[in-house]
């Protein structure tokens, strides 16, 4: 019995029966790709069709992308919305029956000529997410045995594609999700990469030192080192412009020009100016990083050091002083490849102490905006005179961190202490 | 934050208004930018509350293209904060620097 002589019944049921199957055929498919390969041949097959095609909606280029059409090859159509039976459809989000292909201005014949096959009639349905987006567009071409698309045939083709756009949109949630996963994964594994570059091994004889760094996001751009060499130690703390994964890349590259620049430098400045012109060299993207760097004799106090735009860092005196270091004006690096920078001196008598930090910690940010700023940093470092280094990071960390009262860092966090033994 | 645009004359004036941070500075630059090529900008800062090392590397890049298209730019109206900011990382001398929009016009006028 042909479809056209079957009761009106039969057909429902028979209709209802081959959407149960597609229901289920679909509901086992989490993959977008595979799924539209299912959808394709269940609607080949549903609505008795010679050949269809699914045009996926690209949200951004506003075009439709064929998916898989037949003997076409895969991705070969592109289609602006509006242009050709789909692109209607895509437009107006209405079906649309076209009894005769080649009566419809509508209709281009191109992909006839360039495959030799004969469209005679066109049945076409939007694909809509539950909230009425515009997924996609399917196709159906020359219903067999039949003149025509039936109105049954559309009535079909509506169930059919409300079943197949529940399926697509979830299936694009369930890839939007395994692609935040993977994001997640490869930043989780870069903030580790980036932390074990940071050394943990604070020196305890001659000079008592701790550093702790927070990055805002995941990974960062701040960063702190020290380096003991032959009765001294190098240590430097730093930020880069930004944050996020930039400029943690950025940080990675300051950190191995920084561990290679002290090796044979006279001083800071000497390390400070090899960083800056190979910073500055190919720096397409204006990035720049303000850096302290200091060489403290562990025999006589002294401390050589070298500001590269980076915030002033305090001494505190055991005697319970508390001195700033004036910047002497030389620019951040990365920026000005003939920059020079300059050195400057100072003594840490036994039980002094120093404290460096980057622009996090005044920067942190209360629920009601105000800033930390300088002033409560200043008023905290008075009380922390004779406090072990530890003890000092951990007090900055803490108060900067009560301040913003759980609202998110806006900015990398890093406090380096240090403290000479008292006599 | 919001970024205003005005042409007087043959010169350009940007004013954002606002935060500049690591949330706002793309925003800004991609405004700033598009007029590297004027042969005379103008970016008034007396609207900026705050900026931070994001914020300043937008003037960097701006100066750098302005330079490369061979034009000129001024920077003006920077409040203590801001200055502040450019002091530290020791980039006020890196720009041509007023204190006015009138005093900027002057020294762009040709």
């Amino acid at each position: 019995m042909k479809p056209e002589e079957e009761a009106p019944d039969a057909r429902a049921v028979r209709h209802l029966g081959s959407l149960l199957e597609v229901s289920k055929a679909l509901a086992v498919q989490v993959e977008l790709d595979p799924l539209l390969t299912v959808i394709l041949n269940k609607a080949t097959e549903v609505m008795e069709a010679e050949r269809s095609t699914i045009f996926m909606h690209d949200d951004k280029l506003r075009v439709l992308r064929s998916h898989l059409s037949g003997q076409i090859k895969r991705d070969a159509m592109h289609l602006h919305l509006g242009v050709g039976i789909a692109g209607h459809v895509a437009q107006t989000l209405a079906l649309l029956n076209v009894s005769d292909a080649y009566a419809d201005p509508r209709f281009n014949p191109r992909f006839d000529k360039e495959t030799g096959f004969r469209t005679r009639n066109i049945l076409c349905a939007p694909l809509l997410s539950q909230d009425g987006r515009l997924l996609g567009v399917i196709q159906l071409l020359n219903k067999r045995g039949s003149a025509a698309f039936s109105t049954d045939d559309e009535t079909l083709l509506l169930a059919f594609a409300s079943i197949a756009g529940v399926a697509v949109d979830r299936a694009r949630l369930v890839a939007a999700v395994v692609e935040s996963k993977r994001i997640e994964e490869s930043l989780r594994l870069a903030h580790d990469i980036q932390m074990g570059m940071l050394t943990r091994r604070f020196p305890t004889g001659g000079v008592r030192m701790h550093a702790v760094l927070e990055p805002a996001r995941g990974v960062g751009g701040d960063f702190y080192d020290l380096l003991e060499q032959d009765g001294r130690v190098w240590f430097a703390v730093g930020d880069v412009s930004g944050k996020g994964m930039g400029a943690a890349l950025f940080m990675a590259i300051t950190l191995t020009l920084f561990r290679a620049s002290t090796e044979s430098a006279e001083g800071p400045a000497e390390v400070l100016g090899r960083m800056n012109r190979a910073l500055s060299r190919d720096n397409e993207r204006a990035m720049f990083v303000t850096a302290f760097v200091a060489l403290l004799d562990l025999a006589t106090g002294k401390v050589s050091y070298a500001n590269g735009g980076h915030n002033p860092p305090y001494v505190l005196r055991a005697t319970g002083g508390l001195e700033l270091l004036a910047n002497a004006d030389c620019p951040a690096l990365g920026v000005l490849e003939e920059a020079r920078y300059a050195n400057s001196e100072l003594t840490l008598e036994p039980g002094d102490g120093m404290l460096l930090y980057t622009d996090g910690v005044t920067e942190a940010q209360a629920p009601d905006e105000s800033f930390y700023g300088i002033e409560r940093l200043e008023a905290l470092l008075r009380t922390l005179a004779l406090k072990t280094p530890a003890e000092c990071v951990e007090s900055v960390v803490g108060a900067v961190s009560s301040f913003a009262a759980g609202a998110p860092p806006a900015d990398d966090l890093t406090v380096l202490a240090l403290r000479r033994p008292e006599a | 934050m919001e970024i205003r645009e005005e042409r007087r004359d043959a010169i350009f004036i940007v004013a954002p208004v606002g935060r500049v941070d690591s949330n706002t500075s793309s925003a800004l630059e991609a405004v700033v930018l598009a007029h590297a090529r004027e042969a005379r900008l103008l970016v008034d800062l007396s609207g900026i509350e705050y900026i931070s090392s994001a914020g300043l590397r937008v003037f960097l890049m701006l100066a750098r293209r302005v330079k490369e298209a061979g034009g000129r730019l001024v920077l003006c109206g920077m409040g203590a904060s801001v200055r502040q900011v450019f002091d530290l990382a020791g980039f006020t001398a890196l720009f041509a620097v007023e204190t006015s929009v009138e005093q900027s016009l002057l020294r762009l006028s040709p």
